[in-house]
């Protein structure tokens, strides 16, 4: 059972996002391994607990992207590879691209991700991969479980599971709920450093110009309006429900 | 200079940290609402699963050679793990772990003693402290006289941590009068059932420690810990290795502290304003972030010293004295811009304020460690000025 997790790394949840010139700064941030695709590295350890084979990371981030890599190392998986991004500007459409040019010759049974990225909340990398190597995606999952040549996934749609059958190899996008990432464990943390890490850039994937090319741009970034102070209503029960219908009706005008 | 950890540091640090957050935290409102009640804030069977859960994770006997099952992670990796356990008031550490001087065991003693010790089966005490003799150690008088193949041991300790629990005591007495603390003094391992009693001392802190009562205690004599004579070194070495674990839990215990004095100066309005815009609250902040951040790396030095095999125990002793004051003042700022809150039992500042004053007293009062620290320069061991 060989499985290819994505992961990416990113802020901190618990870091205050500063925006400077216009952009988020990184300035002092921590960063960490995004929390869905944690799941997704805890749902690959396990599988490979159970049935043997090789779980190897990819991630596409600079230099400081390492350290989450490390950490899932220390988590269990076997090796990993970084793709360092370099300086020109990419898209989700240039990342699957990446992703999917590291990912091809290597040999697999499963690919697992994140749901989305808790910075950009895009969730569109790990299923356009799927697209890009013309094997079956299916997002969101909640329960995996593992058969000769297929599997039984479990996907959260807003709030009902929908169970569907999906065969080897396939990609799937880890939801919370999944399972419960494990910490590094010390021996883990301390032969982290021995796995083989491969660094690769993008010139190494012959990707022509216009595969890279974004096919989106981020136009501005602020931050969300203040909130309003709410407004109370007083009175009778009959009084305060047509104070707030008017109210929905002529100042909020929804109805 | 390179100031970095390495990635295993920062690994262990960050993996410790979520452990403590995610695993020891939750018990904390239960720690304040039993001690309240004036019952133990957490039970040893809540300590034991915790510890066994991070065991799971192999984090278990951080300082315990690996010939014991231990992670022996040296002392850079204790002290960075010692400022994590720190950041919570829940009485809890790792697992596997026993008295440094345990391991002066004989290969007999260490079946009984140590090992027990190290599996969480049996618990130690330390007791060197008398009622005449706590700073001036060198003038303990318990006594040790020598009766065939046995020792019989009268006199008094006082103020043992967990004398009231432990089973058995490492007893420092006088087995030879002459010499005194100059090779006249000898450590000995002595169970509970030999015959010494205990009782519990009440104390500001949640935890109290204990006197312990010796009236012709027969201690067979392969009950030496080390060899007759040489207990004294063997007390100093224990007192020793506390000497940066304390200062290290106090930065911990510093660092959580201040974010919460921060995260109430922001939300705190009075005459209008948060108090966090005021200058007398805005310098209570960054006197506490400048003494934090200097109690940190004199730790860390101190831990680097050890690891490397240097003569740590000057920089400890500044470590020592240093982080002790410095979380006391931390914490009395802290509880001042809680304001009355802070004084309440609601929040943990005031338990922290209570625990924080003895760091000041045991393992060497400030003014031994001053005493230590000024003997040093004095008798030229160590020199002002010196190059690093
Ligand atoms: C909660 C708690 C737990 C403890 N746990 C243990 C334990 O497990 N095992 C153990 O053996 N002991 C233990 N102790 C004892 C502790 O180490 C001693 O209390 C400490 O060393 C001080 O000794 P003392 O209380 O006798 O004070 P004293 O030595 O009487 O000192 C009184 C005051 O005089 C000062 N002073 C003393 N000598 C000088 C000097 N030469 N110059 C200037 N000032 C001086 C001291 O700093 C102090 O301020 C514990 C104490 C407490 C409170």
């Amino acid at each position: 059972m060989d499985i290819l997790v994505l992961m990416k790394q990113t802020f901190d949840t618990e870091e205050k996002i500063v925006l400077q010139s216009g952009a988020v700064s990184e300035e002092g941030v921590q960063f960490i391994i995004n929390p869905y695709d944690e799941y997704a590295i805890e749902e690959a350890v396990k599988l490979k607990e159970e049935f043997g084979g090789q779980v190897t990371l990819l991630t596409v981030g600079p230099k400081r992207t390492e350290e989450a890599i490390r950490t899932a190392l220390a988590m269990g998986a076997d090796q990993a590879v970084r793709i360092d991004p370099g300086d020109e500007p990419l898209d989700e459409f240039g990342l699957s691209k990446i992703l999917a040019a590291a990912i091809r010759g290597r040999k697999y049974d499963l690919i697992l991700g994140g749901n989305m990225a808790i910075d950009t909340g895009s969730g569109q990398v790990a299923l356009r991969v799927a697209e890009e190597l013309e094997i079956p995606h299916v997002s969101a999952i909640t329960k995996l479980t593992l058969q000769e040549k297929t599997a039984i996934v479990e996907r959260d749609v807003e709030g009902d599971v929908e169970v569907v059958e999906v065969g080897l190899p396939f990609l799937a996008t880890a939801q919370q709920g999944l399972n419960e990432p494990r910490y590094p464990s010390l021996p883990g943390i301390m032969k982290a450093k021995k796995k083989p890490l491969e660094q690769l850039t993008i010139a190494d994937l012959a990707l022509s110009e216009d595969e890279l090319r974004p096919r989106t741009t981020v136009t501005a970034q602020f931050y969300p309006a203040k909130k309003q102070a709410g407004q109370l209503l007083s009175g009778e029960l009959n009084e305060q429900v047509s104070q707030l219908a008017q109210l929905l009706r002529n100042e909020a005008k929804v109805i | 200079m390179d100031f970095t950890l390495s990635d295993e540091q920062r690994m262990v640090q960050r993996t410790v940290r979520e452990f403590i957050q995610k695993e020891v935290m939750p018990y904390e409102q239960q720690v304040l609402r039993n001690e309240r009640e004036g019952r133990p804030g957490i039970s040893r069977e809540e300590i034991k699963e915790l510890q066994l859960k991070a065991k799971a994770l192999g984090f278990w006997g951080i300082n315990t050679p690996e010939e014991y099952g231990g992670a022996n992670l040296g002392a850079i990796m204790s002290a960075l793990i010692t400022m994590e356990l720190g950041r919570t008031f829940v009485p809890f550490s790792f697992g596997g772990s026993a008295d440094n001087i345990l391991y002066y065991c004989n290969e007999e003693q260490k079946k009984r003693y140590l090992l027990p010790v190290i599996n969480g089966e049996r618990r130690s005490c330390f007791a060197i402290t008398e009622p005449g003799a706590g700073s001036d150690a060198r003038s303990i008088r318990m006594s040790a006289v020598k009766d065939g193949d046995h020792y019989v041991l009268n006199g008094e300790k006082i103020f043992i941590t967990n004398g009231n629990e432990a089973d058995f005591a490492m007893v420092f007495a006088v087995t030879d009068k002459e010499k005194g603390a100059n090779g006249g003094v000898t450590c000995f391992l002595v169970d509970r059932d030999m015959g010494w009693r205990s009782e519990y001392i009440p104390t500001m802190g949640e935890w109290g420690p204990a006197s312990l009562v010796f009236e012709n205690v027969r201690v067979p004599e392969e009950n030496i810990l080390g060899e007759l004579g040489k207990g004294f070194e063997l007390g100093m070495k224990w007192i020793g290795q506390g000497r940066w674990a304390i200062p290290a839990r106090a930065v911990g215990a510093a660092e959580r502290l201040l974010q919460m004095g921060i995260d109430y100066a922001k939300t705190r309005v009075t005459f209008g304003k948060p108090i966090a815009e005021r200058q007398a609250i805005q310098w209570m902040i960054a006197d506490s972030a400048v003494e934090i951040e200097a109690a940190k790396w004199i730790v860390l030095r101190a831990a680097w010293m050890v690891e490397n095999g240097m003569d740590a125990r000057h920089q400890s002793s500044i470590a020592k004295l240093y982080g002790s004051v410095m979380a006391n003042q931390v914490v009395d700022r802290v509880l001042q811009i809680h304001g009355g809150m802070g004084y309440t039992k609601e929040l943990p500042i005031e338990r922290w304020y209570r625990e924080a004053r003895l760091w000041r007293i045991f393992e060497g009062t400030d003014e031994i460690q001053k005493r230590t620290i000024s003997r040093n320069l004095l008798k030229g061991h160590v020199k002002v000025g010196e190059l690093l």
